[in-house]
């Protein structure tokens, strides 16, 4: 799913400064964590509650779709709720902002969030993990499962780099040396015959950016 | 805090000039807080263990048990007011762990006028008391248990059950009649809208007894295993799940109701109903009011920011310590988490010191006096200061 976090409150008061009728627009689709109705309606009331103390009137709404990266879904389901609203605040990605701002034109759509990977939610430890970097040229095959373009810091394709100590990452401690994890996965499997292959760069050409796929 | 001053008043003692040594209470109690010694017989309490569910001191033969909240007296003296108060005659005793609104009370017993009577468990009554209502003119009991698997306090219900058909036949025996005082169970749930849910998956991560399930596109619950702590309800991304009788929109009545009553500076307390155990006269006083809840779990961080909407100052939660939380131990944890973010989002806007969020056990009832007592104080600076 893509992993987001709330913008400060300040930024979100500066960006709606011409504004005083606003739609706080959620997404019920990928964004985690979840930024559906509750997060909609818990945002504009800290907002209301902001405004106040700032002197301000804002008039808030407040809506969610099932996915704001869906044009049709938001000119059939958001478009006839946008009467007398001035700016949407919307809580999805970046993806669902420029969806928004293409599809309702005549107003002004601003984010919300500032959007940062698409990962895994590790629940349990209440993280989220990036590990998919949208190459276009998926490798999973033959890393045992573990991407190291997106969960390398350096997206080497042959590592592990001599930089690895007890199996972290040089680069930041905190974080898993992905091919470490790679060598033990692939050692499990029984298959560490894959590593004595030589890869050579990756074909940076598989998706030519900005990416676009005609179905 | 100065826990020494705090923690002088203990809920429960055991006063050993009384104590016959029987055990009733070592082999009754949920928590093992009581055990005979075995060099010395002597029968000792181990306050750190108690979580004051009221078992022992409402079946000790020999009066040697006494406790703070709700003891043979005060219970008898809340009676005596309410029975004028309502102007009825029947009662109707409830856990309130499994009590439905008052119209829901009114259908399980088929009465529409009665004294209310809310006790966190009913294995804490003592029989002492139903026997002095019949003497004061009170008509009918009835009593309102939670399930016997649903009880907070493992026994609590089971031993009520028995308490009262005990009394029942006791009460036969005496000419007043069959089953004067009549028991029934219940159990509150959550309620899913399933046209709501986005099949997120928070409710079968986060329900503390994997009652969640993800089945044909929605949350489904298995309500026996459900035990009604609306930690799901809380997190819910979608508004897809309710918790009976502390229904969303419910909460909300409460809180301008309540907010419409006081006067400034506001203080508005949400608590766990099993952190903090009201007296039966609790007297606030017009700057403060309570809200109860099944866990603090159910507390829900909109009904937090729709409080400082409606004109309350100052926000305060009252917890279960972690490992005492009722919930496996879960609930409260994460009604910290949530306030904590919550907290820092309204430092953003210069409101951060209006929410303070406390764990606290009923052992030691000073413990969340002096927190009250310091988070008003600081409203109340505050609000002199000119406030906001």
């Amino acid at each position: 799913m893509i992993v987001t976090v709330q913008k400060s409150l300040d930024e979100i008061f500066d960006s709606l400064s011409p504004y005083t009728s606003v739609l706080i627009a959620g997404c019920d689709g990928c964004t985690q964590p979840p930024r559906g109705l509750r997060e909609a309606e818990a945002l504009s009331r800290l907002l209301e509650l902001g405004a106040r103390s700032r002197g301000k009137k804002l008039d808030f709404k407040v809506t969610t779709l099932p996915k704001q990266c869906d044009s049709y879904l938001v000119a059939d389901m958001l478009e006839p709720q946008t009467d007398a609203v001035e700016a949407i605040l919307s809580l999805a990605c970046g993806v669902g902002v420029q969806t928004l701002t293409q599809v309702l034109p005549d107003l002004v759509t601003l984010p919300a969030q500032n959007t940062l990977f698409m990962g895994m939610e590790a629940r349990e430890g209440g993280t989220f993990e990036e590990n998919c970097a949208a190459c276009g040229d998926c490798i999973l095959a033959l890393t045992g499962g573990i991407c190291p373009i997106a969960r390398c810091a350096k997206g080497l394709l042959n590592g592990a780099c001599g930089g690895s100590s007890d199996d972290k990452c040089e680069q930041d401690p905190q974080k898993d040396c992905a091919w470490c994890l790679i060598y033990k996965r692939l050692q499990k499997l029984d298959r560490l015959d894959i590593l004595r292959e030589f890869r050579p760069p990756r074909n940076f050409r598989a998706v030519a950016r900005p990416g676009r796929l005609k179905q | 805090m100065n826990t020494s001053v705090t923690q002088q008043t203990v809920a429960v003692t055991l006063n050993e000039e009384y104590c016959s040594r029987c055990s009733i209470c070592s082999s009754l109690c949920p928590f093992e807080a009581i055990k005979k010694e075995p060099e010395t017989g002597k029968i000792v309490l181990e306050i750190e263990k108690c979580q004051v569910c009221g078992l022992c001191y409402s079946t000790c033969p020999a009066t040697a048990i006494s406790s703070v909240y709700y003891d043979t007296d005060s219970l008898t003296g809340y009676l005596k007011r309410a029975k004028q108060e309502y102007e009825s005659d029947i009662l109707v005793i409830m856990c309130k762990g499994s009590s439905p609104d008052f119209e829901g009370v009114e259908k399980l017993f088929g009465v529409s006028k009665f004294i209310p009577l809310f006790v966190p468990c009913i294995g804490r009554m003592p029989e002492e008391v139903l026997l002095r209502a019949l003497t004061m003119g009170i008509r009918g009991i009835h009593v309102l248990a939670c399930d016997e698997d649903y009880c907070r306090f493992d026994k609590g219900s089971a031993v009520a059950g028995r308490k009262i058909l005990a009394l029942n036949l006791l009460l036969e025996q005496l000419g007043y009649g069959t089953e004067v005082i009549t028991l029934k169970r219940n159990s509150l749930k959550v309620k899913v809208d399933k046209d709501k849910c986005i099949t997120c998956g928070n409710c079968v991560f986060y329900c503390p007894y994997h009652a969640a399930k993800l089945e044909n596109g929605a949350a489904s619950f298995d309500l026996d295993l459900c035990r009604g702590c609306g930690l799901c309800v809380a997190l819910c991304p979608a508004f897809a799940l309710e918790l009976e009788n502390w229904e969303k929109e419910r909460i909300s009545t409460l809180i301008s109701k309540l907010s419409l009553e006081m006067e400034k500076p506001k203080v508005l307390i949400f608590r766990c109903q099993w952190a903090v155990l009201p007296p039966v006269d609790e007297d606030f006083g017009s700057h403060v009011r309570a809200i109860d809840l099944p866990c603090a779990a159910r507390v829900d961080m909109l009904h937090i920011l729709e409080a400082f909407q409606n004109g309350i100052d100052g926000v305060l939660i009252a917890a279960c310590h972690e490992e005492e939380c009722k919930q496996e131990k879960k609930g409260s944890k994460e009604a910290q988490h949530q306030v904590m973010v919550l907290k820092e989002r309204l430092s953003q806007i210069g409101l951060g010191d209006r929410l303070h969020f406390c764990f606290v056990a009923p052992r030691y009832p000073g413990v969340f006096t002096a927190e009250l007592e310091q988070f008003t104080e600081g409203i109340g600076a505050d609000f002199l200061k000119g406030g906001r």
